[in-house]
């Protein structure tokens, strides 16, 4: 029931920016009893998705929805990730790597409650690490040798859900594609870390995976992207956003572990397809990128959500106490 | 910036002394104590230029052109502060660096030259083959916070960068001034559109051929040149189809102009496997689409100022104008030996209008003539496009012409207190701390009075 009415109001408060924007003869339905267009909080004429995005957490509040903390590690194989350490038996050569920035966007994170059906976490604009339905997880501390990162750091994605019990998650692993494409000039935190701008793809590096020495580097983002309209893009050729789905999750007391050493399992970290950037950043040309893509859980060829499985994110679920 | 002993001097100066300054002084303040508002820029192209298309989000400014111009400059705008977009745009070489392969920062080769910015302001797109910038603002971002290559290095220290300007009294004013409405005017979003009002007055027309088209001077070229053009717009060269326009270069758009032509083509530089390959880190349009047939495919960028920037194609393949008619006189080049050995002309991919063609000693002579009369000193020595950090050479020159006038020395009374923008006059501002004070009046009532050589001009 309660779902059944939020799906109105978003109609509502959807239809009432179409009337606005006269592309609508239909009356009055989207003006609330002031005379003001619903869901316009800044009174501007037209609703934003900010606000759209306010006015459904603050009716969830009303709906007394439950806190939620999804907890994320950044490793490399079973030891936890941080700046300068070396870790040793990487790839397919069992290469030593000092990694030097570990950072990913996820977005569209969904639980799985107990009866099948995927409920959205609507995240807390936290003003940092969370904006609309993306979030930053952030593993690096800026300490030598991750130079060009942040000293803040995240590893947790906040929000609140419906209760419930869930015992699964699913998310998108990137950037979604409205946000992707905007002005990254004047964008919002999470959206503002340069180290992270793609400007040259128009969007941003999904996944940021740098090593120190050896150079070798994941950056993947969307590519082949064009315009439909000056200033509009249409789409991109190659997505590359993985869709992660971790079947056995309890969001209570489990980790969604992102493991690099099994991110590079398939790769030989000490060779490059010549004339290619070092490691994968998502050319369709660059073989390197062929098993990194597949363990991201996206298929090369398209940049489409792979049809196997994603091998980058485990879930860890505490030992128990004997 | 002329430094030249023996200006024209204002008779009111001859006069004058100091007492005449202070009288200045007092009618500029009263006529200035107006509230400051930033200034709109008036495009003055030359005749048979269009206006320049303008962002809506960025509408251009004295002000914002002025930052801007100190940004172009400024090394502090990349990591390890030894690059400013100037290092490798250089006015001098026409806004490039005169290199086949650009050099960032850190040393890293970039796999492709740096481009001329002449008349930038008209580019329908940016770069030699990338369809996504679309906005000088976009542009900026690539040099600033790009990886492969690394350019400025700057990704991940965008904090530290707008500290630089904060620690910049210069540049609290000047970004104060450009941006009147924000409460912080220093943000990433201003330092761009500051770069790219600046980079938009880039513009230049008054070669030898705009003179003799446009109808200023018939004897501005010679019937050589003349003839040469004929060739030049003939379906026998074919060079127009490409290189075409106002602009000499396809991609080109202006304010009413609906359309936003964009072209990329294939002229048979390479042909590396037989079929149409191109070097792996420069396939062209190919990268950015991965449809075979965009393989090779780069924007023909403007063919004015040549002669200032060589060497040519976008990896620099061509030393100079001689080898680049050879190149399309035989259709295509052939390269014969070394990893990139193949047959350009025969590059499935190439441009139909890329045929071959064979010259006369005579046409040649006179097509070279025709193509050098596509140069224009006036940019390349143009003091608003220069090094604003050299401004206080000559103190008080706000039209950076050399001399300073009294309308200039009105304008430095003006900022010195507080009335007037410092971006309308910063060679007022000598020691660069974002104010005129008094002894920098007096040093621009020197230059007025004793020619810009005066001792004054020594550097802060
Ligand atoms: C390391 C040298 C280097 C630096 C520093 C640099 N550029 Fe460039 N610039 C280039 C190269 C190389 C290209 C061609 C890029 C490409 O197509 O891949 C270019 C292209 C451009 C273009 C496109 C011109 C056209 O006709 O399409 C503009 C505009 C430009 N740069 C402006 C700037 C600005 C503004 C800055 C400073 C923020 C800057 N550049 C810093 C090397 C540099
Ligand atoms: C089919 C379109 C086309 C035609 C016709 C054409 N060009 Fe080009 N031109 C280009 C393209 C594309 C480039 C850049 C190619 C590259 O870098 O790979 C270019 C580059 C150049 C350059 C180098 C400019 C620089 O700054 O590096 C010069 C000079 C030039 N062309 C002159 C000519 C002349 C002269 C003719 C006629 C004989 C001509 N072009 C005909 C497309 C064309």
């Amino acid at each position: 029931m309660r779902r059944f009415f939020l799906v109105v109001f978003i109609a509502a408060m959807l239809w009432c920016g179409a009337i606005w924007f006269g592309r609508s003869v239909l009356a009055t339905t989207g003006i609330d009893a002031a005379g003001q267009c619903i869901g316009d909080a800044n009174r501007d004429g037209a609703v934003t998705v900010d606000e759209v995005y306010g006015a459904i957490n603050n009716a969830l509040d009303d709906c007394s929805l439950m806190p939620i903390t999804l907890q994320f590690s950044g490793n490399v194989g079973e030891q936890t990730f941080t700046c300068g350490s070396i870790y040793h038996g990487v790839g397919t050569t069992g290469a030593d790597i000092v990694p030097s920035d570990f950072r990913f966007y996820v977005h569209n994170v969904r639980l799985i409650r107990d009866d099948g059906v995927e409920v959205s976490v609507l995240l807390d604009q936290d003003g940092i690490w969370q904006y609309q339905n993306v979030a930053l997880l952030d593993f690096e501390d800026k300490t030598q040798p991750c130079n060009n990162c942040t000293k803040q750091m995240n590893a947790t994605v906040r929000g609140k859900i419906a209760p419930g019990t869930y015992n699964g998650v699913r998310f998108t692993l990137g950037v979604p594609f409205r946000l992707n494409h905007a002005d990254q000039s004047v964008a919002p935190p999470p959206l503002n870390l340069t180290g992270l701008f793609w400007s040259w793809q128009d969007g941003y590096k999904f996944i940021r995976i740098d090593t120190a020495f050896d150079n070798l580097r994941v950056h993947v983002g969307s590519t082949g992207c064009y315009y439909v309209r000056p200033n509009v893009i249409g789409g991109c050729a190659h997505p590359n956003r993985g869709e992660i789905y971790l079947p056995a999750f309890n969001p209570a007391n489990d980790t969604i572990v992102a493991d690099l050493a099994v991110l590079l399992s398939d790769s030989d970290i000490n060779s490059n397809q010549p004339d290619t950037p070092p490691g994968c950043m998502a050319d369709p040309n660059d073989s390197d990128c062929d098993p990194i893509m597949r363990n991201l859980g996206v298929d090369f060829a398209n940049g489409l959500p792979a049809a196997g499985p994603q091998k980058f994110f485990r879930v860890v679920s505490p030992t128990p106490v004997p | 910036m002329r430094n030249s002993g023996n200006p024209p001097r204002s008779p009111f100066f001859k006069r004058g002394g100091r007492a005449a300054v202070l009288g200045v002084c007092l009618v500029a303040t009263m006529a200035t104590s107006l509230a400051r508002a930033d200034t709109p820029y008036v495009f003055n192209p030359p005749k048979g230029f269009p206006i320049p298309k303008v962002p809506d989000d960025n509408p251009i400014t004295l002000e914002k052109i002025a930052l801007g111009r100190f940004l172009f400059y400024d090394t502090r705008l990349s990591g390890n502060q030894t690059q400013s977009c100037s290092s490798c745009h250089q006015q001098d070489k026409g806004f490039t660096d005169g290199l086949p392969n650009a050099v960032g920062s850190t040393g890293q080769m970039h796999p492709r030259g740096a481009m001329s910015l002449t008349n930038v302001a008209y580019a329908t797109v940016l770069g030699w083959a990338n369809p996504l910038l679309t906005s000088l603002e976009k542009q900026t971002l690539v040099p600033m916070f790009g990886e492969t290559p690394v350019e400025l290095g700057l990704a991940g220290m965008e904090e530290e960068l707008l500290n630089r300007m904060h620690n910049d009294a210069r540049y609290e004013r000047l970004f104060a001034e450009a941006f009147p409405n924000d409460s912080d005017a220093i943000s990433l979003g201003n330092l761009v559109k500051a770069i790219a009002s600046f980079d938009r007055t880039l513009i230049s027309g008054n070669t030898p051929y705009d003179r003799y088209t446009q109808g200023l001077d018939d004897y501005a070229i010679s019937d050589s040149a003349f003839n040469g053009g004929r060739l030049f717009f003939s379906e026998r060269l074919e060079c127009f189809h490409c290189h075409g326009g106002f602009a000499f270069t396809a991609s080109v758009t202006s304010q009413g102009n609906p359309f936003d032509e964009t072209s990329f083509t294939n002229n048979g530089l390479y042909n590396i496997d037989g079929k149409g390959g191109y070097p792996l880190n420069n396939t062209g349009l190919f990268a950015f689409t991965q449809v075979p047939s965009d393989m090779g495919a780069f924007k023909a960028p403007t063919l004015r100022n040549w002669k200032f920037t060589a060497p040519y194609m976008h990896d620099g393949s061509i030393a100079d104008i001689e080898g680049v008619i050879d190149h399309y006189a035989a259709g295509g080049r052939t390269i014969s030996t070394g990893p990139f050995a193949g047959d350009g002309s025969k590059n499935p991919f190439k441009s139909n209008f890329i045929r071959g063609f064979t010259l006369t000693d005579e046409e040649r002579q006179d097509f070279l003539n025709f193509l050098l009369s596509l140069n224009d000193d006036e940019l390349v020595h143009n003091p608003r496009h220069s090094n604003p950090f050299n401004a206080w050479r000559c103190p008080g020159d706000c039209g950076y012409d050399g001399e300073v006038t009294i309308d200039e020395i009105l304008s430095a009374v003006g900022i010195s207190d507080g009335a007037a923008n410092l971006a309308l006059c910063v060679a007022a501002d000598r020691s660069g701390d974002g104010d005129v004070t008094i002894d920098e009046l007096l040093a621009a009532v020197n230059s007025a009075l004793n020619g810009c050589a005066s001792p004054a001009a020594v550097a802060p």
